[in-house]
């Protein structure tokens, strides 16, 4: 279609934007802007709290959590996600349906309601516990909370949706006369799984992943609740050097380090998987 | 062949193995806390020794839980009409517009989407201490605003998008004003979209935690920001109580999301 035909009857439309775009830079452009001039001029102007912040093993072991935790989710969460968006994107109409149904009610039961179905299952009186030991499986109840398993488990639980959705998404516009095309020239299922439909998924796979890792990077609360103040990760450090240490700079200079790996990503996301996607 | 369920012989098992494995691994855990609600174990033994009302009891006898799921609920029903007024006007300039960087502002808008909350969380802390807005209904409404506007954004330029203005045109040269025909022509036209947007915007600021807990005071604090504090000193079934009558309203809030897709595709 041509260009509308009364072009002139509704002006250029930037006005409309204007109470979105100044609220968002009142109370959110300003005020990420100043405390990230506060890890540069608290408690003195300087790069020190970043110096500290990089350069002791305290916080090396935090920086470590994070990534760690984010990329085993990611792994877990990409394993398991694969094969599900497979199965939905060809499951008899019904089935799909119901599967759908589950993972939405997943993704949106209230957040803290599944953490503390989580922290109630794992702890270590609790239902895994009993019934590893019923099965004789293990004699002493495992630690499963208040450490790093409890939280992996915990967010692969909530990452889940966030890769099934964008997986059935590039995997529903592959067209199945390729992989007839793979089974007619001989390949052998797996030879077509790997070497066709692996392929073809990858866009998506590699961007559901990249989503996966930067959601985990930044989590708050399922590690706080399912991982202790042992195994902090960088948002709770966030949130403690602000909320418990009132310490102003650091807080501000952690926030900024997981500003720039969570827009840089993000940037990474942009730049290689959307144009493929977008077509 | 891999992408056609009737051809895939034994493979077909593997799948549908690993999917069922999934569903319940999603499905389970919020079962067994439905069940432990109900449940007359305080040490939430599963399966219980017996079957109770008394967790729903206690959770109704204390005012600071029905308090707080009543500021949750104002809060939300505020953040949702200001998400579905301030993204339809968004959404009209990003659709209809007709200025340079559109591109640019749409991605603007949705960056508060992309972010780790914490970050908003403690930036708005910040600047909430100066201008005394922490622990206040408007320091809320603000807060869950910024994360559930590009929700609604994202949802009405999408209805909007399919919407063709020159319906709207037609409104215009038959002698409607330009907010008459966005009023009474568009506005009906997107009303699935704006129903979405604003089931979205109120589930987000209903839901929202990381945000609530920094602003939260004493005095007011929102249903999460209550299971939270209690959380973290036991895992009493209360919260199981609490946490059941959340996924009702999930599944009630899910039914009419599928009951107005339903009515759009009629």
């Amino acid at each position: 279609m041509p260009a509308t035909t009364a072009p002139r009857l509704r002006g250029s439309g930037f006005g409309f934007a204007l109470p979105a775009i100044l609220l968002l830079l009142a109370f959110f452009v300003i005020p990420v802007a100043m405390l990230l001039t506060r890890s540069l001029t608290e408690p003195e102007p300087g790069l020190q709290n970043y110096i500290t912040l990089l350069g002791s093993t305290t916080y090396a072991k935090i920086f470590f959590n994070t990534f760690f935790v984010a990329g085993v989710v990611t792994a877990i969460t990409v394993l398991i996600a694969f094969p599900v968006a497979w199965t939905l994107a060809i499951l008899p109409k019904g089935w799909a349906a119901v599967l759908f149904a589950v993972i939405l009610l997943s993704m949106w039961t209230n957040l803290l309601a599944r953490t503390y179905a989580w922290m109630v299952l794992l702890q270590q009186t609790g239902l895994i516990n009993r019934m590893l030991m019923g099965l004789g499986l293990i004699d002493q109840p495992l630690q499963l909370t208040n450490n790093l398993v409890g939280v992996t488990i915990g967010m692969v639980y909530i990452m889940l949706p966030f890769m099934i959705l964008p997986l059935l998404g590039v995997i529903q516009k592959i067209d199945p006369a390729i992989l007839q095309a793979a089974a007619l020239c001989g390949a052998t299922k797996g030879q077509a799984l790997r070497r066709v439909l692996v392929p073809l998924a990858a866009p998506g796979i590699a961007s559901g992943a990249l989503m996966v890792f930067v959601m985990s990077l930044g989590y708050y609360v399922t590690p706080s609740l399912l991982g202790g103040t042992a195994n902090m990760m960088l948002a709770e450090l966030i949130a403690q050097q602000v909320q418990s240490l009132v310490n102003w700079g650091m807080g501000g200079a952690a926030a900024f380090l997981l500003l720039v790996v969570t827009l840089g990503l993000y940037a990474v996301q942009l730049r290689f998987f959307e144009r493929g996607e977008a077509g | 062949m891999l992408l056609d369920f009737d051809k895939l012989g034994s493979w077909r098992w593997v799948l549908c193995a690993i999917c069922v494995a999934m569903a319940l691994f999603l499905l389970l855990p919020i079962l067994f806390i439905v069940a432990l609600s109900f449940g007359s174990s305080r040490w939430l033994i599963f399966p219980p020794p017996g079957w109770t009302l008394k967790w729903y009891g206690e959770l109704f006898a204390d005012p600071r839980w029905l308090g707080a799921a009543l500021t949750s609920a104002k809060i939300g029903v505020i953040v949702m009409a200001l998400s579905v007024a301030l993204g339809l006007l968004a959404s009209l300039a990003l659709v209809r517009g007709k200025f340079r960087g559109r591109a640019v502002l749409r991605a603007f808008f949705l960056t508060p989407m992309v972010l780790p909350v914490v970050i908003v969380a403690v930036a708005l802390y910040a600047a909430f201490l100066r201008l005394g807005l922490n622990g206040t209904l408007p320091g809320f409404v603000i807060a869950h605003l910024i994360v559930a506007l590009p929700f609604a954004i994202i949802t009405l330029t999408g209805a909007l998008e399919t919407f063709d203005p020159a319906i709207e045109d037609a409104a215009i040269l038959c002698g409607a004003s330009p907010w008459e025909a966005r009023l009474r022509v568009t506005l009906p036209g997107i009303r699935h979209g704006v129903f979405s947007a604003a089931i979205f915007s109120f589930l987000i600021s209903w839901d929202e935690v990381v945000l609530a807990i920094f602003m939260a005071s004493p005095s007011l604090q929102t249903l999460p920001v209550k299971v939270w504090t209690t959380l973290r000193q036991d895992l009493t079934p209360v919260i199981a109580a609490a946490s059941t009558l959340l996924v009702a309203l999930t599944v009630i809030l899910m039914i009419a999301a599928a009951l107005i897709r339903k009515g759009k595709s009629e």
